[in-house]
């Protein structure tokens, strides 16, 4: 009981998280077609910010700060360095955002150092929420959870509530339609980029005091980012919460459990056989906790394209 | 192939042949890693300029084809009678083998969502791999020793270069030759118009299985080459800078011409080669040296260099040398205040530099780079990359103007895309 209440607290705040970085991809897929290879960089581009100008001006400066940086150069990529490789198709909008991941990982060790850098909490928030099984739970996950309800939330009644929501949605359905309408589409988008980077940037500012920050932070949460947006359907914001929260639900019961085909084997009382035969048959489903989401995401491609809440195949 | 590519290419192989014996061991093992990341290059190519299909996880295949070639390695060890220059074999039959069934699934989807499907092959590949003990070796990876066969030791360098070299030469005739039969034309079309190659009557997706299984063949040989050179792979193999690497080479040297990729992994392997002892700022050496290609240059260095060949006729040569050699210029100026600001952030935000800061009770002692002694205070240190950058850009627009200018005189004729202007930077 302690295993699951615990794993599924920390579950729903990673798989919040993941929804942080994965909303801005989403929504810039949806709009623009262009798969952003280079937005879990923005994500660790957010944590050195945060941690670069919380050193000098305090957390929460870095808080605020952070998401605006990236923000801004996530503009400055929709509005300069896209545009050059439009014509050549998404291939090369892929790989020109794919060299970026690249250059910005680069950066970041130039001028940082190829290890982790000292990011921390406040200590005015380092308390426990509340007592669990005889242990305090970290107020922090509790924060990282609210700042992702909050800003869905306040994403959600932007999209569906405003004016600018409705241009934004129509931009995406129909472009062309929307721009014959007298709307400044170019800037639409170039607006979408940015909010999306700031998105990443935000939760990486908030991720990153947290969870170690380091060079590799982008890297290694971009794949999960790509497994998420698939699983839940490319350019569906809902879609990417609900496999956020599977996703991040599922890593943390998995580490967890030994279960493993073997053991499946011994109800029909096959189990020592399959130990005999070794090899896949005898993983443990903590060790191969960082396989299945891939497999998820194949089965998904291979069977519903869409995704879980897409509309389109 | 005209008969000047055919010279030239001659000319080439009596090169490789001839010269190695006479270089040190560090470059005959450079040149036997650009031999096989130019074998990678051209069957990633296979599907990526051929078919259209850009695969992001052409790792798996490689690895794939380093544990085939190493298992049967082990086996020879043990008594197995099987040639040692035929070990590349086993590596080629696990990369069909695998690429076939993978080819068959991916393949069903097309743009992005064939790479995701790809990426997400090799990431599982590459997350199973240290946890499969019997077949990759668990974190370790597997190892073995080549054997020598009818008086052949392989126990030496140049042994292991001329067998890596006589596969490749054969695997990259073989891609082109393939490219050549009908079936290879195809593989175009499909890329070009695949509605229209379905209405002509042809299964759409068993063509692209195909194609996709000969590229991951030719991956598998590629990796069974460097697993005879290194006698040893563990399952970073399959990690995804592996197919990154293969990405960044082929599409820096060209997808759209066949042996583009090939210039595209001979200059990643020899650059890394030559500054990974220099500077540890390479790797972002290279990620510029992609971006600006893909900005400037969407064709690659191959591209470019066909652009001119296909118009030497029109162009004449004595008026717009001039304008190259100024833009290339105005190019090395760029480069030299790029590398002036990198290194000088590489020193300034390092763990030394902030010891010595504390030597000098929080000052800002000075640095030294390229034989010189910089101060970081002196506005001289920042006003010598400035003025290399700002010289170099104003150079280098001036020079492309002249260049824009004469290469549309030639256009009036014939209407041709224009992909000059970088000429100066790569």
């Amino acid at each position: 009981m302690e295993f699951a209440i615990i794993s599924t607290l920390n579950g729903v705040t990673y798989g919040l998280l993941l929804f942080m970085v994965s909303a801005g991809l989403t929504l810039i897929f949806g709009m623009m077609g262009v798969l952003n290879f280079a937005h879990a960089s923005f994500y660790m581009l957010g944590a050195y910010v945060a941690y670069a100008v919380s050193s000098i001006f305090g957390f929460w400066t870095g808080i605020l700060v952070a998401p605006i940086v990236v923000g801004l150069v996530g503009m400055a990529v929709e509005r300069f360095l896209l545009p050059r490789v439009h014509a050549h198709g998404h291939a090369h909008e892929l790989l020109l955002t794919f060299g970026l991941a690249l250059i910005i990982e680069e950066l970041i060790k130039l001028f940082f150092g190829d290890f982790p850098v000292n990011y921390q909490m406040p200590e005015a928030l380092r308390f426990s929420a509340f007592e669990i099984f005889g242990t305090g739970y970290p107020f922090y996950r509790m924060f990282i959870g609210a700042v992702a309800v909050i800003m869905f939330t306040v994403l959600w009644l932007l999209l569906t509530r405003t004016r600018t929501g409705i241009v934004v949605r129509a931009a995406e359905r129909l472009p062309q339609m929307a721009e014959a309408l007298g709307h400044n589409i170019p800037i639409v988008f170039m607006f979408v980029f940015g909010t999306g980077a700031a998105l990443a940037g935000l939760a990486g500012a908030v991720a990153g005091a947290f969870y170690p920050t380091n060079p590799n932070m982008g890297i290694e949460l971009g794949v999960i980012v790509f497994v998420v947006v698939v699983v839940g359907g490319l350019g569906s914001l809902k879609g990417s919460l609900v496999a956020s929260l599977l996703i991040g639900l599922f890593s943390s019961f998995a580490v967890g459990l030994d279960w493993s085909i073997a053991s499946m084997f011994d109800v029909v009382g096959l189990g020592d056989w399959a130990r005999s035969v070794g090899g896949l048959l005898t993983l443990e489903l903590s060790s191969v906790s960082a396989t299945i989401p891939f497999a998820l995401m194949l089965i998904v491609l291979l069977v519903r394209p869409a995704g879980l809440m897409g509309e389109r195949n | 192939m005209t008969s000047i590519q055919k010279i030239l290419l001659a000319l080439l192989l009596v090169l490789l042949i001839a010269v190695p014996p006479f270089l040190g061991l560090g470059w005959q093992n450079a040149l036997i890693n650009v031999l096989i990341s130019s074998l990678f290059a051209l069957a990633f190519n296979l599907l990526n300029g051929q078919a259209g299909l850009l695969s992001f996880g052409h790792a798996a295949y490689f690895g794939v084809g380093a544990f085939a070639a190493l298992h049967l390695m082990i086996a020879v060890e043990d008594g197995l009678f099987f040639p040692t220059p035929l070990l590349p074999l086993a590596g080629g039959l696990a990369g069909l083998v695998v690429g076939v069934v993978a080819g068959y699934f991916s393949t069903m989807r097309s743009g992005v969502y064939f790479a995701l499907v790809t990426l997400a092959i090799a990431e599982l590949f590459h997350s199973l791999a240290p946890h499969l003990e019997g077949t990759f070796g668990g974190e370790a990876g597997v190892s073995s020793m080549r054997m020598p066969w009818m008086g052949f030791g392989f126990g030496t360098i140049i042994e292991v270069y001329y067998l890596t070299l006589g596969w490749v030469v054969l695997c990259g005739l073989a891609l082109w030759a393939y490219t050549r039969t009908p079936f290879g034309r195809l593989t175009l079309a499909l890329r070009d118009n695949e509605q229209r190659v379905k209405f002509l009557g042809y299964n759409a997706h068993y063509a692209k299985v195909i194609v996709f299984a000969v590229s991951a063949m030719m991956t598998g040989v590629a990796g069974a080459l460097l697993a005879i050179s290194n006698e040893t792979a563990n399952y970073s193999l399959f990690s995804g800078s592996v197919s990154a690497q293969v990405v960044l080479q082929t599409f820096v040297g060209g997808s759209t011409v066949f042996f583009g990729p090939v210039i595209g992994a001979t200059v990643f392997t020899l650059f890394s080669f030559l500054i990974s002892d220099l500077t540890r700022s390479w790797l972002f050496y290279q990620g510029l040296i992609f971006v600006l290609v893909m900005l400037y240059a969407p064709t690659g260095i191959g591209g470019v260099i066909d652009h001119h060949i296909r118009n030497r006729r029109q162009l004449d040569l004595a008026k717009i040398g001039g304008p190259y050699l100024v833009a290339l210029g105005g190019g090395i100026l760029i480069a030299a205040g790029t590398v002036f600001l990198t290194e000088s952030a590489e020193v300034l935000f390092g763990q030394d530099y902030a010891m010595a800061r504390d030597g000098a009770a929080g000052g800002f002692p000075a640095y030294d780079l390229f034989g010189l002694s910089w101060s970081p205070l002196n506005p001289v240190t920042w006003l010598v990359p400035l003025v290399l950058l700002c010289g170099g850009v104003f150079i280098l627009i001036r020079a492309r103007r002249v260049i824009d200018r004469l290469w549309a005189r030639k256009d009036e004729a014939t209407t041709d895309d224009m992909t000059v202007g970088a000429g100066g930077k790569e």
